[in-house]
């Protein structure tokens, strides 16, 4: 699914991904770990292809196309998906004409047509329920005034519209309390299936005991360090990160 | 009395000449285009216009009168040559107005001036389409125009101004006075779609009494110049001054407004709402004064400005101001000036949607939040259409 080489990258000059090597298959689902700074929302920001950081070296393949130089929206269309740890509000775009345009855009992409609005509508609906939101949520503004809650579960909704081949979520679970933890890890199970991969984002182990891992990194000041079985999650749960540095 | 007027407003001109930089209200706007244009003549020839049951025509600045006679609302109003006025209270406009040199210009040089007045209790739930259709006379010519609108007690009238013309050049000074009695509820459309050729300066002096409802709701595209002056006089109490302005700007264009509120009485509210969205080298001024005079207790005042920056060579100026004189009141303004949001670009964009979309779909929704504010639908509808076609433009 992807495959990311040897990855450098910096921001404002400095550097903070220093030689990432990943790669994930279809149908798995892979978690890195790591302390606050250590650089992984900056390598999900340069899996999406955020142009506010520099790539200095390396390359991301994307089902074997290098998309290291693609434009933001291209590898959307190609994909990749990144659910925010900080979403922002975009006050005055309607949830419901948002999500249209980007399932629109994707369609459009894989040569379908547009769906209708009837349809869309309902499919919205049916995702919306199973999230436990109301359908007023569509006519709301992108995350304007959403809790912290809502806007997880604005990402889950976006991802199971557009139903990506790679879903990386970035914090997806900080921030949740049991019920919403348990409804968002519900949408990625929901998302799941062996032709497409997930990426999982964490510093705790709680989503990991509803979504089960293929394969664990530890990533520590912009490298992975470490990668093997959820016995990685525990260990660190229980040792910290300090082992692993010499 | 007229005539008096006359007098006096064109030695104003005479002694004071065109605007200088050093004024407040002009300190960021060049009046020196002005110029260019000389007094309009009279035009030669009568123009007939069709117009319809809701319209109300003006040419060149003034009142049509066959358009009266397909009215439907005819009956309801009172239609007199402000030569004919009596009382000199009714053409009275703002202290601020008087000590501005274009405005005494623009009083020196009307002609045929109406005073509509809407009678007492007129209830009309359908917009007035107020259509000032502009014909070329001779070259780069100058129009000034004075009209009043009354709107007598316990009345509900919604009306749109829109400008119609051909592609030519022209100076458009405009003196509008209008006056809302008592439990009046008036609600002012404008509608600024224009080519690019067209100097507008104009001067709107609302007259407000008791409870009553006033909505300005204007949206500017494409005019070369427009710089528009708006005061409002909340005289007694109760009443609700709702401003909402939308300009876009493009190319050289100049956008400006100048909004003077002022709370006389108690329990009054006001609120002013200014958006610019700029491309190229266009440039926006807001000036916005709210004045709470002392006794003005538990006003309820907000103005705010934004200004999205398209381009690095578009400028906004900015001037929000209060001035207050009673203790007991709420007051709020503030102003942003910026680039559209390169965080909220990168969201889109990573949901598959194109660069160029995704900033179509942020100025979209920036100007929408103003249009979402105006009070008359139809106007909100033609501001939509007038926005998509610019933005695509
Ligand atoms: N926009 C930015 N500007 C400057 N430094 C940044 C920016 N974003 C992240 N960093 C720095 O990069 C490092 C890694 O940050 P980040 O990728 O957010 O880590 P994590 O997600 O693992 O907490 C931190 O030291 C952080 O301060
Ligand atoms: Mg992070």
């Amino acid at each position: 699914m992807i495959k990311i080489k040897n990855l450098e990258a910096s921001i404002d000059d400095k550097t903070i991904l220093k030689g990432i090597d990943l790669e994930i298959s279809a149908g798995e689902v892979h978690v890195i770990m790591g302390r606050n700074g250590s650089g992984k929302s900056t390598l999900a920001n340069v899996i999406a292809g955020n142009e506010a950081y520099e790539v200095d070296g390396g390359s991301i393949a994307m089902n074997n196309t290098d998309i290291t130089e693609m434009s933001i929206e291209n590898r959307a269309l190609e994909g990749i998906f990144l659910c925010f740890q900080y979403p922002v509000a975009i006050p005055g775009v309607g949830m419901a004409y948002f999500l249209r345009s980007a399932l629109n855009a994707h369609r459009k992409h894989q040569g379908k047509d547009e769906m209708d609005a009837l349809e869309f509508l309902n499919n919205a609906k049916a995702i919306l329920s199973e999230l436990g939101l109301d359908d007023s949520f569509l006519k709301r503004s992108i995350n304007d005034g959403f809790s912290g809650g809502e806007k997880k579960k604005s990402e889950i909704l976006q991802l199971l519209t557009i139903n990506p081949k790679l879903a990386v979520l970035d914090e997806t679970d900080s921030g949740l309390d049991v019920d919403a933890l348990r409804t968002v890890a519900k949408g990625v199970n929901k998302f799941k299936n062996e032709n497409n991969s997930v990426l999982i984002i964490t510093h705790y182990q709680r989503l990991l005991n509803y979504i089960k891992p293929d394969v664990v990194h530890l990533m520590i000041d912009g490298k992975i360090v470490e990668s093997g079985d959820m016995s990685l999650v525990e260990k660190v749960e229980k040792d910290g990160y300090s082992w692993l540095e010499k | 009395m007229i005539d008096s007027i006359k007098k006096s407003s064109i030695e104003f001109f005479n002694t004071n000449g065109l605007p200088s930089k050093k004024l407040e209200n002009w300190k960021f706007t060049s009046s020196k285009n002005f110029k260019n244009f000389n007094k309009s003549s009279s035009l030669d020839e009568i123009k007939k216009i069709e117009s319809d049951e809701l319209s109300i025509v003006f040419i060149n600045g003034v009142l049509d009168k066959h358009s009266l006679e397909n009215f439907k609302f005819a009956d309801l109003i009172e239609v007199k040559n402000l030569n004919e006025l009596t009382k000199k209270e009714l053409l009275y406009c703002s202290e601020s107005f008087l000590n501005e040199s274009m405005f005494n210009l623009g009083v020196s040089e009307f002609e045929n001036g109406s005073y509509i007045s809407f009678k007492e209790n007129s209830v009309i739930e359908e917009v007035i389409n107020i259509k000032n259709y502009f014909f070329e006379n001779g070259q780069n010519e100058r129009v000034s125009s004075f009209n009043i609108f009354h709107i007598n007690e316990r009345s509900e009238i919604s009306i749109i101004e829109e400008d119609i013309k051909e592609n030519f050049s022209i100076f458009n000074l405009k003196l509008n006075k209008f006056i809302c009695e008592n439990s009046s509820i008036f609600k002012h459309g404008k509608a600024y779609n224009d080519d690019s050729q067209t100097h507008s300066l104009s001067y709107n002096y609302y007259q407000i009494e008791q409870d009553v409802a006033l909505n300005v709701d204007s949206m500017v595209k494409s005019s070369f110049f427009n710089k528009e002056f708006i005061e409002v006089d909340l005289n007694k109490v109760g009443s609700d001054a709702k401003i909402n302005i939308l300009n876009l700007g493009k190319e050289e264009q100049h956008v400006d407004n100048n909004i003077l509120i002022n709370h006389k009485a108690e329990h009054c509210t006001s609120f002013q709402h200014v958006r610019n969205v700029l491309d190229n080298k266009s440039t926006a001024v807001f000036n916005g004064k709210v004045i709470v005079a002392e006794g003005a207790q538990q006003t309820d005042s907000n103005q705010s400005n934004k200004n999205l920056l398209l381009s690095l060579e578009s400028n906004a100026f900015s001037n929000p101001q209060l001035e207050i004189y009673a203790d007991d009141v709420s007051c709020g303004h503030g102003s942003t000036t910026g680039a559209l949001d390169e965080n909220s670009i990168f969201y889109l964009r990573a949901r598959g949607i194109d660069y160029s979309s995704a900033q179509k779909i942020l100025i979209k929704a920036f100007a929408k939040e103003v249009i979402d504010d105006f009070s008359l639908s139809s106007l909100q509808d033609i501001s939509e259409i007038a926005l998509d076609s610019w933005i695509d433009g």
